[in-house]
């Protein structure tokens, strides 16, 4: 009996020596190989390949990646058992746990994002009685609210009716941001590191960062922007001018157009899909043909001072345009700033002089400040 | 009473077990790294440039990416130890088949040989050992035009090919659910 209790206890002291030696150890090993440590066990050496010919190639695993105990002995059990999914996703919560990481570096950015709209919470997006008490709460709104979480939304929320009181019913999830960094943002992606140009350069068109990628909650992967589609959108029958900044393909994930509704003269027409349906926002009227991002700055979504980059000056009408009645000065204005046109406010037809002006404003070279 | 013999039997034995923990915990360090196979699941490295060659000249390259540039590769290799298991075998056969024709022909392994070199050697495979070629075949265009959750059809390449939207676009109704149902 005595002989089986030294056994017994030189097993477990072997096990704890084994536990406490093992998640240290794995930390220094994982941590002092930028990842090679992890590929040793064939299940990572595909994402450790990847990210080692990405522009964060000089970060360690660790770094990013929250590694609990639980982690990684749950590693270590699925790399034992055979039991690998047939694709390693983060779960939802290790998602959120590299947000702060993602910080750590990229400080302005994350200020940025913070400030805007994009940095809602679970509770301001799900819990919102204006919102709930006119729609209904559906999976699909994880489809852009909340795509890296992995359950139902009644999962996420409840009552699940027009009546409320809403409350967030995951734990720990309330105040945690719906569109994460990884919303549109792969880290994996294969590019060089991001240097400060020796001097400035100018390139014929926007240019897309090959970390830009949309994160499609239903196949549970990243789809890199280049790869996105930009519809071609209709006003009646008439198609819109579209800017093919492939950066803006993300947007139009969420900020998306709708088949044309049935009994509507574009349906019955076979138009195709009508601009501002939706939640399209794409620029008509004068600022047709303008990217998202010519007036919206990426993280923070601000639009700022953003009319000075192509009216320095006055407008042809001689008012500053930043006080004229448009949604731009005024949330409540009546005139959408995306497709604010001349005849909003010139509804009898535009006077001579300022047809004249105009004319002369479309005639100048398309690289013109003033042309937009 | 513990007999002297008896007490040194039982040290030896302890000692033994500690050793033989030690030992076990490094054969399964060892046997980890012996494990690696490079990028792969199951496939070699060697094996993997075998099937490219093969792939690629079932699916080239044109305006749109190869059947290994969209995945097709990392398909088949996940799938050979889930659901193609039972074609591990065909396909450890096939490969080393392939490899042996291109080296009898052309004095090289089938991933060195020229395009046009791949080309004659597939179209060959194609007759002489055509269950094989019938299997990759049909595992590449599956890897190809599948859902890219499977590995293949990187970026869903295949299905922009064919003019689908992936991910769709899909706007919200504006409705006020205050004002009446939404249709």
């Amino acid at each position: 009996m005595n002989r089986y209790v030294k056994f017994a206890a030189i097993a477990v002291a072997l096990a704890v020596a084994l536990a406490v030696g093992g998640v240290f150890g794995a930390s220094w090993y994982y941590t002092s190989q930028h990842g090679q440590g992890c590929a040793n066990c064939h299940e990572m050496a595909d994402y450790v390949g990847a990210v080692h010919a990405s522009p964060h190639r000089n970060v360690g695993c660790m770094d990013c990646h929250e590694a609990s105990l639980s982690t990684k002995l749950r590693h270590i059990r699925v790399h034992l058992m055979g039991t690998k999914p047939e694709a390693i996703r983060l779960r939802d919560v290790d998602v959120l746990a590299m947000v702060p990481n993602c910080q750590k570096c990229h400080q302005k950015d994350y200020a940025a994002w913070s400030a805007g709209p994009h940095s809602a919470t679970y509770s301001q997006i799900f819990a919102d009685p204006v919102h709930n008490s006119k729609r209904r709460l559906m999976d699909d709104c994880l489809r852009c609210h909340g795509m890296h979480f992995s359950g139902p939304v009644r999962d996420l929320v409840q009552p699940q009716n027009a009546q409320g009181p809403w409350h967030i019913i995951r734990l720990g999830f309330a105040d945690q941001p719906t569109m994460p960094c990884q919303a549109c943002h792969q880290m994996h992606e294969k590019d060089e590191p991001q240097t400060k140009p020796a001097k400035r350069f100018s390139v014929a068109g926007p240019a897309a960062d090959s970390s830009l990628a949309y994160f499609d909650r239903r196949e549970g992967m990243h789809f890199a922007a280049v790869s996105l589609p930009i519809p071609q959108l209709y006003e009646g029958s008439r198609p819109v001018k579209m800017n093919q900044d492939a950066r803006q393909s993300i947007c139009y994930q969420c900020h998306a157009p709708r088949t044309p509704d049935t009994d509507t003269p574009a349906a019955e027409h076979h138009w195709g899909p009508q601009v501002a349906s939706g939640d399209d926002r794409t620029p008509m009227g004068v600022h047709e043909g303008l990217s998202c991002l010519s007036c919206h700055i990426g993280h923070s979504q601000n639009t700022t001072a953003s009319c000075k980059t192509c009216h320095p000056e006055m407008s042809h009408c001689g008012i500053d345009v930043e006080k004229m009645d448009t949604t731009y000065a005024n949330p409540q204005s009546k005139h959408n700033i995306h497709w604010v046109k001349c005849t909003d406010c010139h509804q009898h037809g535009i006077p001579k002089m300022k047809s004249a002006s105009i004319a002369q404003a479309n005639a100048q070279p398309l690289d013109s400040p003033t042309n937009n | 009473m513990k007999s002297e013999s008896d007490e040194r039997a039982e040290q030896l034995t302890r000692r033994q077990f500690v050793a033989a923990s030690a030992l076990g915990g490094m054969a399964v360090a060892v046997g980890c790294r012996a494990g690696a196979r490079g990028n792969w699941e199951y496939l070699t490295d060697g094996q993997a440039g075998t099937l490219a060659a093969i792939c690629d000249q079932i699916v080239p390259a044109d305006q749109f990416p190869s059947a290994s540039q969209a995945g097709v590769l990392t398909f088949i290799d996940r799938q050979l130890i889930r659901h193609f298991r039972g074609h591990q075998d065909a396909y450890r056969d096939g490969l080393e088949q392939a490899n042996a024709m291109s080296r009898n022909r052309f004095g090289l392994d089938l991933a060195d040989a020229s395009e046009e070199q791949q080309l004659e050697l597939v179209s060959a495979l194609e007759h002489e050992s055509n269950a094989f070629f019938e299997l990759v075949r049909t595992h590449t265009l599956e890897g190809y035009y599948g859902s890219p959750r499977h590995g293949g059809n990187r970026d869903a390449v295949s299905w922009r090919m064919l003019g689908l939207e992936e991910p769709p676009l899909l706007g919200r109704a504006q409705y006020d659910l205050r004002k009446g149902s939404p249709s």
